[in-house]
Order: structure tokens, then sequence, then C-alpha cells
């Protein structure tokens, strides 16, 4: 009679175990994501993990890293095909292991995957690209900004609607005007973190990034006149400013010692409207990053490995990570830049951020990401440092990083990115 | 009993010293023999992951002369040599100045020598944000006591010739107190008998040091320099933090460069070459010091 019963019992829970298992057709799998260690993604990716072990049955390892040394776990890792990974967190950066992510276009088709990403985020280049194929999905977006200090330029009858670096270089000689006889600066930036001075190049070049044959280039002309101007406006900076780090310089500009600042706006947004950290609360707004070059995007994607054993569970969590809800929520909680307009167009967000979001943007929708593998940016970087601290000339910086360049190699998913962003030389 | 013979015992030892021995020899290659050999066959070949993600075949000598032309890669040695070198001799010079000051064993001198210790216990990476953070043009602690005695500090990390002295000082005084500490050990195994004698000789204080104490110390001194000046030459944390090696290639040093190279660029080939020039410059170095420990002044 118990046997009896015990199989009508198992019968009985049959279909429910069916239906578990149409809810939850990954259940078991095993994965493991990577992110930066940032107290931003990988907060956010661990403040929603147990609840996707719960939706999902799968079971997700994150691993977070410092950005340096994230990067050369997932090289290495997809150099010798260990597959210890099987979601990556990446940028551009890792584009010389490109060819090992897991093509996501099926996946994006099947599931109807997009949204309301802002447009130029969900192209390639700040999209992971290979050989015309998706590869990576993007959860994050910053851009390169300037922001104000709407206090003083309300003061200073000034308006922050520059449209070039020329432009604001004239609103500068006015504020240095305004502002004489006090100790603010026109403008601040991190000249002493020299990985940030590209950014201020990238918004004043105009040309090129890759030649014709798909090697790093640029218009030499142009190129030495940016350099030029971006040298130049260390003179607006405050006494001491060529050695400022990205944090002491948006102190500088927390504490109300700055009129304008070049910077990524994420890395100071929280702090600035905490009156705890800053003395401009409410005093402060994005403006228009300048042309005619570009502002530096920031666009962090999910890849799948190709050698994961579980790309469909891995695709599940990239589902569950990125998607409009999530990203707002980043946005409001970690202050992570969300690449969806939606976030942008919620109005109670746009009341609370009306300082920011319509500059914010207006620089991502220009945004672009570059085609360097991280020897082209550091041969750069180092040499516009040089420049900086007044070490060589412009002319004699082009010269260094153009000969540093000639023995780099541009991944062939860079010269593709390069050349959708329009950053290839024409043929 | 009939005692068996020596040659008994030898022959019936060898099975056994082989089997504790090849143990610890299956340890040594592998941990070090092997290592140093892939990376020996690494420096002769082309190996970009930018451009191929497998070695692209033997170049023979080809990475070691490229590395040797690359005008960053020497401006790095300059830096190294510079780095090095003022870092150590400083080192010397204070370690054994405090080590002579610090003598004794009252409970004031075991808290000052505890205290002196104190910076080689701090993470190289810690101690680096630290000195940053001293050295901030605009707010730091180093300049604000430069203008309390009306001096205009310096931009420490902004001037290429002040961040040199920047890495200079964060390596003195960090590791000043390893010198101290193996300098105050030697002084205190002096036998007393020599000195008493010398001081009935009617020898000065600094005739006693120059003629007799300094002869004795010479040889661990020197295994002293030996140690700082790879752990010197090794550095990497520190600089990472407080300069990142700028600005621009200020302080960009041999193994910042190697680093850079294998693992942040991922041009293995070139960084092996370079580790083997670097492994070079460091063997020259250290037998130079032998060479003058061994020689008969």
């Amino acid at each position: 009679m118990k046997k009896v019963m015990l199989f009508l019992f198992i019968i009985a829970l049959l279909p429910l175990g069916s239906a578990l298992a149409q809810d939850m057709p990954h259940a078991g799998a095993e994965i493991v994501a990577t992110y930066m260690q940032s107290g931003t993604y990988d907060v956010g990716a661990e403040n929603i993990e147990a609840a996707f072990e719960e939706a999902t049955g799968i079971e997700l390892e994150l691993v977070a890293s410092p950005w340096a040394v994230l990067n050369q776990n997932h090289i290495t890792d997809l150099t010798t095909g260990t597959g210890e990974f099987d979601v990556m967190s990446g940028e551009f950066w890792i584009a010389s292991v490109y060819d090992k992510m897991l093509p996501l276009d099926a996946f994006v088709e099947r599931d109807s995957f997009g949204g309301d990403y802002i447009p130029t985020i969900w192209q390639p280049g700040p999209s992971g690209y290979f050989d015309g194929k998706r590869i990576g999905i993007p959860y994050s977006a910053d851009a390169y900004g300037i922001v104000y200090r709407t206090d003083i330029f309300e003061e200073a009858g000034l308006s922050a609607d520059w449209e070039t670096w020329d432009d604001y270089i004239a609103t500068l000689d006015q504020l240095a005007m305004h502002l004489e006889g006090s100790d603010i600066a026109p403008s601040v930036f991190s000249w002493g973190a020299s990985e940030q001075t590209p950014s201020i190049f990238l918004g004043m070049y105009d040309g090129y990034l890759v030649d014709a044959d798909g090697n790093y280039a640029v218009d030499e002309e142009s190129a030495i006149a940016a350099l030029e101007k971006m040298a130049s406006l260390l003179a607006y900076n405050p006494e001491g400013a060529a050695g400022l780090s990205i944090d002491e310089s948006n102190s500088v500009f927390l504490t109300g010692n700055a009129a304008t600042m070049i910077c990524w706006v994420s890395f100071m947004r929280a702090s600035a409207q905490d009156p705890d950290s800053s003395l401009v609360v409410d005093n402060w707004a994005v403006a228009p990053f300048p042309g005619p070059g570009f502002p530096f995007l920031s666009a962090w994607n999910l890849f799948i490995s190709e050698y994961s054993e579980n790309p469909e569970a891995a695709w599940e969590w990239v589902k569950y990570y990125i998607n409009p809800e999530q990203s707002t929520q980043r946005f409001v909680e970690l202050g992570v830049g969300s690449p969806y307009l939606s976030t942008y167009e919620d109005p109670e967000l746009m009341a609370a951020y009306s300082h920011d979001f319509p500059g914010m943007v207006h620089n991502l929708s220009r945004a672009q990401s570059v085609p360097w593998v991280f020897e082209a940016f550091e041969i750069f970087f180092r040499n516009t440092s040089e420049l900086v601290i007044g070490s060589i000339s412009a002319e004699e910086a082009l010269a260094n990083t153009l000969a540093g360049w000639s023995e780099v190699t541009v991944p062939p998913a860079l010269v593709q990115s390069a050349a959708a962003q329009g950053q290839q030389q024409d043929m | 009993m009939l005692r068996k013979p020596a040659t008994w015992h030898r022959r019936h030892d060898v099975p056994w010293l082989i089997a504790f021995v090849l143990p610890a020899f299956f340890i040594v290659v592998a941990v070090q023999f092997y290592p140093l050999a892939y990376s020996a066959a690494l420096a002769v070949q082309e190996w970009s992951l930018t451009k191929s993600q497998e070695p692209e075949g033997f170049v023979g000598l080809e990475n070691f002369v490229e590395e040797l032309g690359d005008e960053t890669f020497r401006r790095s040695v300059r830096n190294s040599v510079l780095i090095t070198g003022g870092a150590v001799i400083l080192e010397m010079i204070l370690g054994v100045c405090l080590a002579y000051l610090t003598m004794g064993s009252s409970w004031r001198m075991r808290a000052v020598r505890t205290t002196l210790i104190l910076p080689m216990v701090i993470a190289p990476v810690a101690a680096g944000t630290l000195w940053r953070i001293l050295l901030n043009y605009r707010a730091g602690l180093v300049n604000h006591l430069l203008s309390l005695i009306g001096i205009q500090g310096p931009e420490w990390l902004a001037s290429p010739d002040w961040a040199i002295i920047s890495v200079i000082l964060l390596d003195t005084w960090q590791w000043t107190p390893f010198v101290l500490l193996v300098a105050g050990a030697a002084i205190a195994s002096i036998p007393g008998d020599l000195l008493e004698v010398a001081a009935i000789d009617g020898a000065s204080r600094w005739k006693t040091f120059l003629y007799i104490e300094l002869p004795l110390l010479t040889p661990l001194l020197l295994l002293t320099l030996v140690f700082r000046m790879l752990e010197s030459l090794l550095s990497l944390d520190s600089i990472y933090s407080l300069t990142f090696g700028g600005p621009g290639y200020s302080t960009y040093t041999m193994t910042f460069y190697i680093y850079t190279q294998g693992l942040r660029n991922f041009n293995f080939g070139a960084a092996a070459a370079s580790s083997w020039i670097f492994m070079a410059f460091a063997s020259v170095s250290i037998a130079l010091v032998f060479w003058f420990q061994r020689k008969d002044w």
C-alpha cells in the first residue's frame, strides 16, 4: 500500500517538476561572471546575484578584479582556452581576443533583446563587434564632459553653451577676468593622471585615428594643433594642477575652487550632491563637451566566452543584469551611467537630475570609443604627459607617438570599430 | 657483532639519499628552472598577443636588439640606476648613522628602534599611496610643513626631477629601517675588547670607527647593499601607486617597463628579452659588489 501511495505521489509531482523545468530550463548550471572591482558594476551584480539564482536555478559565481588584473585574466583565459569565465566584463582594451568571444546575434534576435539603447551605444565600437557580428552587450555608458558652476556663470553673465574648444577657451578667458583676485580657477583637470589627457585631445582633434591601411595614424597637422591647444589649457588651472589625480581634481571642484572641470561625470556625480563632501551642491551642471572631436566614451560590455560550457545560462545572466530597469536602478543606487534612453526620460529622475541629464545625454549621443589597444594608448598618453610638463614640444610628442605606433598592430576588431565610427582615413 | 664496512653504508644509503633529494630537486626544477627556460625560449621568439595568439616563430636575438635600441627601455634603465643608486646610498648612510644613534638596550632606545622600523612593515602599494597624499602639491603635509618655515614646496609629482626624488624619498623612508636593523646587529657583535684596546691606545672615536668598526662591518654592509639593490631594482608596486611611472616616462623603471610589456601590452617575446637583460644587469651589479667584498683593501 505504501509503495502505491509513493508511486501516486511521484506521478502527482511530475507535472509540477515539468513546470519548474520549463521555468528554469538551465537550473543546476554553473557560470562564472567577471566584473571590475570598482564598488559600482561589481556591487550592482552582487545586489542581484541571489535573486537571479532563485529565479533561474543557475549557480552564479562573481569574480571582481582591479582593471589591469581583470584584463590580464580575460586575455590569459581566452588565449590558453582555459574557459574559467563564462561571462566577461570588458571594453575594447581586450579587442585582441575578440575572436574568442561568442557571437550573440542569434540570442539577441531570438529574445528581441535591445530595448531603448542610446543609438550610439548600440553601434559597433561602443558595442563589441567582431567580423560584423555582435559579441558584446553594453551595460554602462559614461562620456567625458565639462561640469560648471551655475552660480559663478550666472554672476558673470556667462552661458555654458560652447560648441567648440575655442568657444570654451574664450569662456575661460572671461571667467579668468571675472574671478581675478579670488582663489577660484577658471578650469581644473586631472593632469597628473596622465592616462586622462587623451580625452581632451580627442575632443579637440578632428581627423582619423587609423589610416586607410589599418595602421595607427593621425592627421599630423590637426593632431599638432590639438596637442598645442590641449597643453595651453593648463594655464587656466590652479597652481600645481599638473600633478592632480582624478580625486584631487574632483576635490578642487567640489571645494569650490574651480569654475569648470573636465571630467568623467560619473566619478563626481554622487559626491557633488552630497553636502558632506561638496560645497557646490545644487550649484553645478553638465555642459556639452566641445568639438570638433568627440567625447571619450566608456561603455562596459558583457561578453560570453566561446569556451563557456553553459552559453545559454550565461545569456540568462546577461539579460538579467542588462535591461532598462536594472540600469536605472544602478544609476540611482551606484551612479553608474545607463546606456538606456528610458533612464534619462524618467520624469522623476529628470526632475532630480535636471542639472545633469540634458548635458549627459547630449555628450553620450556624440561619444565614441577609441580603436587603441593599451600599448598604443600608453605610448600616446605618456608622450602627451611629457608635453604637458614641458619636457617636449607638440611636434616631438607626435613624432614619438608615431614612432611607437609603427611597432603596434591594430587588431582587426578595432579597425572595424574605427571604420564604423568614422575614425578611419578614407581610402 | 660484525660491523658493516663504510662503503656498504654509503652504497646502502644512496637510494635513500636520492629518495629524499629528488622531491626537492623536482620542486626546484619546476619553480625555478622551468620558468627560466621558458622565458629564455620566449625571449628568442616573436610573440605579441595583438598580432597572434601563438608564438610566431624563432627570431634569434632580434628581441634583445630591439629592446636595447628602444628609447623607452634605455630611459627606464637610466631611471632605475638613478632611483636605486640614490635610494640605496641614502639608506646605507642613514641606516648606519641611525644604528649608532639608537645603540643601547634601554626601553627608550628599544622604543625608538621599534618606531623607526614601522615603515618597513607597510605594504609598498599602501606606502606609495600614503606618500602620494603627503606629497600633494596643494594640500600635502610635506608642502604644508615647508610653508611653515617659509619654503614654497615643489610640485613633487608633476616635475620630472622632483618625481624621481619623490620615489627615492619613499624608498629611503621605507627601507632605511632594514639597514638600521642589520647594522645595529653587526655593531652589537663587534668584540668590546678591540674597542677597549683602541681606546687605551688613544684612538679617537672617528679613527676607531674608520679603522676598526668599519672594516668589521663591511662584509655585512655589502651583503645588505646587495639585498637593497635587488629589492630596489625589483620595486614596482610603490612606484605604481606613487607616480604610475610618470609624469610622462620620468619614473618609468625597468620593472615597470617589463610589467607593461608583458602584462599590459602582452608583448611576451619583448618582455622576456627585457627580463633577461634586467637579470644580466642585476647580476653584474651584484657581482661587482661581491668583487668589492673579496678585494683585499
